[in-house]
């Protein structure tokens, strides 16, 4: 047990090297950062409105730049081990097919972790920087009467949109959000394994890959319009939804997200909940994977 | 460790087929193969391309499954993590991870291995130094020849001391002076005591190399046996003499042999040759050396 952790473990590390010693993921990850920086000069002209923009196009950049890594790099680990003929070498060894798969998996979702930390770090720093802004923009505000320090409405309404300004900026929701989003990235990047692991072509994964990401976010909207008919909903239908969302799992619960960007209070249960619903889906996912690369002709 | 097979590696019956859905055909890729390669042999797998020589290889390996038949390593099965201690592969045209150098590359087959430590740095050193890749240590593979990749391909075969090696190509797109340093690699590794099984399609170096061998055709195994057996003509005897043969000295021989029963007819006369390998390697070398 503890032999098949490790070598579990040597393979993610060799996979995680392999993808940051690989140019393209490094630029796209510099992109995502660079993205994420320069956010804050697409200038609002309220500030509340400005911070709002900045946490909605962080989270937007983390999301998006993260589902780019998560889908290529993930669709490109099988076809490319077998390219090399470095899968041969690897499978002689006293590794099992579902170490070797698992390790691999265990790379991108370190990938992914480094990559969603690096980007948020550049998140907080543009949030901070936008915040210490808008601070000093009020200050400068009410500072246009010299003597506004002296009168006590002032000096309460400059703190209280100071604080105003700190909360926006601020929001310990914020790391739910970035929670959910990472979560979200790990269970498409199962997604892309399961794929990859019949698949025969790069390019086949990764758009199989992108159209179930984009119908698991689709599934739930079609099922309230279709229960807003009522009655007319036939029996077809129903189970048509009820097999779609057992395959594919429910993307839009994740929009959640959203909310807490709106500044509404989601509870950390809620947001543990949806956690556990990609863990499970991501191990159900993997064992998937494991069942159909068990059998593969190499 | 106590093997409980006679055999290194032992095929009964091995059959692989691949149905070729869009055809509707099956492709044979192995006809009931029977093979037996006993410890310390040097056995070579010959023939021409898709003769059923690297689906040999890979069934051994336990990569692929057989439709039929069985496979044993040391009498293990080949899929079992005890048969693939004891096991080390050569894939043919290897590429390996270019973003590592030659260390990395042996550290990570290493660890896979289970070595660790001091130990898995002396076993490093020691390959790095049998297949004389000292300058590729601190280099990433990508910038690595195709001889330095087999070498390289060889030493991580190697890692874990395994006493079965599978070399499938060795010598594939190697320019002759590197095939000779795999083909001496092959000799001391038989010195070892190691069995090693191989394929390849140069002739010439499984000559030099193997104690027995088998030709496939068309995902059959047509010819088997020792190359003394196979090569020896026995229907008659060269004679080696030193120097050029005049005219006179050779009627004066002939007179000898019709003396001695044989049928002037039967006898002929030639200058013996070096392959063209003999002669490259010689060539270079003496170029190297002045």
């Amino acid at each position: 047990m503890i032999g098949s952790l490790q070598r579990i473990i040597i393979i993610a590390r060799n996979t995680l090297t392999e993808a940051v010693r690989q140019k393209v993921l490094t630029v796209l990850l510099l992109f995502g950062v660079v993205m994420i920086c320069t956010s804050s000069f697409f200038s609002q002209v309220v500030i509340d409105q400005q911070i709002k923009f900045v946490k909605d196009f962080g989270c937007g950049a983390i999301g998006l730049i993260g589902l780019f890594i998560a889908i290529l790099s993930t669709a490109q680990l099988l076809p490319q081990e077998l390219h090399n003929r470095t899968i041969y070498t690897i499978l002689a060894k006293p590794v099992r097919r579902a170490e070797f798969l698992f390790g691999k998996f265990l790379g991108v979702v370190l990938l992914l972790a480094l990559s969603v930390a690096l980007m948020s770090l550049a998140f907080a720093a543009t949030l901070w920087w936008q915040e210490s802004q808008g601070i000093a923009a009020t200050k400068a505000t009410y500072a246009a009467n010299p003597h506004w320090e002296s009168i006590p409405d002032q000096v309460s309404a400059y703190h209280h949109d100071v604080d105003a300004i700190v909360t926006q900026a601020e929001d310990p929701q914020l790391v739910e959000a970035i929670l959910l989003l990472f979560a979200k990235l790990v269970m498409s990047s199962a997604i892309a394994l399961v794929i990859s692991t019949f698949s025969t072509s790069f390019i086949f994964t990764v758009i199989t890959t992108s159209m179930i990401y984009l119908v698991g976010h689709l599934e739930s909207t079609a099922r309230d319009v279709w229960l807003q008919g009522g009655a007319q909903v036939s029996f077809l239908q129903s189970g048509f939804l009820e097999i779609l969302s057992l395959l594919v799992p429910d993307m839009n619960s994740f929009t959640i997200v959203d909310e807490i960007l709106d500044g509404h209070a989601v509870p950390w249960w809620h947001t543990l909940n949806l956690v556990g619903y990609a863990a499970v889906y991501t191990f159900v996912l993997l064992a998937l994977s494991e069942l159909i690369f068990r059998n593969r002709e190499i | 460790m106590m093997d409980s097979s006679a055999f290194a590696a032992e095929t009964v019956g091995l059959t692989k087929r691949y149905a070729l859905s869009w055809k509707r055909r099956v492709l044979v890729a192995l006809d009931h193969l029977d093979l037996q390669i006993k410890p310390g042999e040097v056995f070579g797998l010959l023939g021409p391309n898709g003769s059923g020589k690297s689906t040999t290889i890979k069934l051994l390996l336990g990569l692929i499954a057989p439709n039929e038949g069985d496979a044993r390593i040391f009498g293990l099965p080949p899929e079992s993590i005890e048969a693939r201690r004891r096991v080390g592969f050569l894939p043919e045209n290897p590429y390996f991870y270019g973003f590592l150098n030659g260390d990395e590359t042996l550290r990570f087959y290493g660890k896979l291995c289970g070595l660790s430590g001091a130990k898995l740095e002396a076993r490093i050193e020691e390959l790095i130094e049998l297949v004389g890749l000292q300058n590729g240590r601190e280099r990433p593979l990508r910038s690595y020849s195709k001889g330095m990749l087999q070498r390289i391909g060889l030493a991580q075969a190697m890692i874990h001391d395994p006493d079965l090696l599978f070399l499938d190509e060795p010598t594939a797109g190697v320019d002759p002076q590197g095939s000779a340093q795999i083909r001496d690699l092959i000799l001391r590794l038989k010195k070892m005591g190691k069995t090693v099984i191989f394929s390849s399609h140069l002739l010439e170096q499984v000559q030099e190399v193997a104690d027995r061998v088998a030709i496939f055709s068309l995902g059959r195994k047509v010819l088997e046996g020792s190359l003394d057996d196979l090569l020896v003509e026995k229907q008659a005897t060269l004679v080696n003499l030193p120097g050029e043969l005049s005219a006179e000295r050779r009627e004066q021989l002939q007179h000898l042999l019709a003396q001695a029963g044989f049928n002037g007819a039967d006898v002929s006369f030639s200058r013996p040759r070096l392959s063209l390998e003999q002669l490259y390697l010689r060539t270079v070398k003496a170029d190297r050396k002045s």
